[in-house]
């Protein structure tokens, strides 16, 4: 009797589990979409400050002498110092999600470190922050509770100092590291260099024969000041990005566990039935042999 | 009269999309007005308010705080870091938005005399809005 009892308790325990898992998986859907919707907004602001940014560039490059002279422009294949900022989630449970992201920035720290480049490490998320942590690496900044509620002039305010160090030539450049993203069962990982900036070609035809007139008088300053505006909204994007894929994430990893609930449920019961027959055939021979032994 | 085409952009989406007769902006050295046929041109913006001359005549006003614009092919592309459109349904909406905007401007002036020149202006929009 004592096993059935046993039995029963376990059940009982994992259906409370499926109860939580189930309930998990609702709200990361409803905040999902939510996440979702603002990402998409957000991704127009990106195309345009893009090709804003194209359209200048091309035509700082192809109408002065000597080229772009921004730092933020000038390809540098040997860094001496780099900024590598990742994104995890501040919460657990989501599968893989912040595993990825910590590996791929593990990936990264070898293999500059092969190349004897000093590494920077800037952190958002308590994930990620704790495990760095634990592993004894060293973290210039740790930030949390910023990953699970994007906040533009937070994110700007941390981007802040990537972007000083790289005009006052600390840093040579800037990486940043998220898993974001792609659709309702899929997350990409994203390993971006924000700074400097990857221009894939300058349109040199378009950019002398358009009328484009550039009020203001330094064209690099006012590149300059874009491009710094474009690195911090990178990172907002990152984090917005990062939160839809958490919660994309978790619903899977909450769907999972949800039906492995119920296969355990499933074969639990077929134990408990199982236990329920062999007590009651015992009991049946009990009282037979003791019937037949009174003859 | 001829338009055309405004947008005001945001890290967290547009807040304005539409065919408009006029739109004065901010620039960097100094206010200017761009009408329908206004010549190819990029700058910065700061701080202040955008004056919109919506096609039908009505009038809007949004504040941002940083910005570059971009004007071609009369499509008027404005990309604002935070920003704040001074309209609503009724006296309470506007109102909370005027708070809105005031302490957008407060957060990126430098200067108590631009803080005032632009407190100004918004408040004589939210003002022509409620009547």
């Amino acid at each position: 009797m004592a096993n059935l009892k046993e039995i029963q308790r376990q059940i009982k325990s994992v259906s409370n589990t499926q109860k939580t898992t189930r309930a998990m998986k609702l709200v990361s859907t409803a905040k999902l979409r939510r996440a979702e919707e603002l990402a998409k907004r957000s991704r127009l602001f990106a195309q345009k400050t893009n090709q804003v940014i194209a359209e200048i560039a091309s035509r700082i490059q192809c109408n002065k002498v000597g080229g772009i002279q921004s730092r933020c422009f000038v390809q540098n294949d040997t860094p001496k110092t780099i900024d590598i900022i990742f994104v995890t989630a501040d919460k657990g449970l989501c599968g893989g999600f912040n595993m990825q992201t910590i590996k791929a920035v593990r990936r990264l720290m070898t293999q500059y470190k092969d190349k004897g480049v000093n590494i920077r490490v800037r952190g958002i998320g308590k994930k990620g922050v704790e495990y760095f942590t634990f592993n004894q690496v060293e973290l210039l900044d740790a930030v949390k509770n910023l990953s699970s509620a994007p906040d533009m002039q937070r994110s700007s305010e941390f981007m802040a100092r990537s972007i000083k160090d790289f005009n006052d030539g600390i840093v040579d450049a800037v990486y940043l590291v998220y898993n974001g993203y792609k659709n309702v069962i899929t997350q990409e990982l994203h390993v971006n260099r924000l700074l400097p900036v990857t221009i894939e070609d300058f349109d040199c035809e378009k950019a002398s024969n358009s009328v484009l007139e550039l009020e203001a008088h330094d064209e690099e300053k006012m590149l300059d000041s874009l491009i710094a505006k474009y690195a911090e909204y990178n990172m907002y994007y990152a984090l917005i990005d990062s939160v839809a894929a958490e919660h994309s994430a978790r619903m899977q990893a909450m769907d999972a566990a949800t039906n492995n609930a119920k296969q355990m449920v499933k074969s639990l019961t077929v134990k408990f039935n199982k236990a329920r027959q062999e007590s009651i055939t015992t009991e049946l021979i009990e009282i037979i042999s003791g019937v037949e032994s009174m003859k | 009269m001829d338009t055309l085409v405004l947008e005001v952009l945001t890290p967290n989406g547009s807040i304005f999309n539409g065919a408009v007769t006029s739109v004065t902006v901010p620039g960097e050295e100094g206010e200017f007005g761009v009408l329908a046929g206004h010549v190819a041109l990029t700058t910065l913006l700061k701080a202040g308010v955008i004056d919109i001359i919506k096609e039908n005549g009505n009038k809007e006003s949004i504040v941002v705080n940083w910005g570059v614009v971009q004007v071609a092919n009369n499509t008027v592309t404005v990309l604002v870091d935070g920003a704040v459109a001074i309209r609503g349904e009724n006296e309470s909406d506007i109102a909370a938005a005027l708070d809105e905007a005031k302490s957008l401007i407060n957060s990126v002036a430098d200067s108590h005399a631009m803080i005032a020149s632009v407190s100004a202006r918004i408040e004589s929009a939210a003002y022509s809005h409620m009547h």
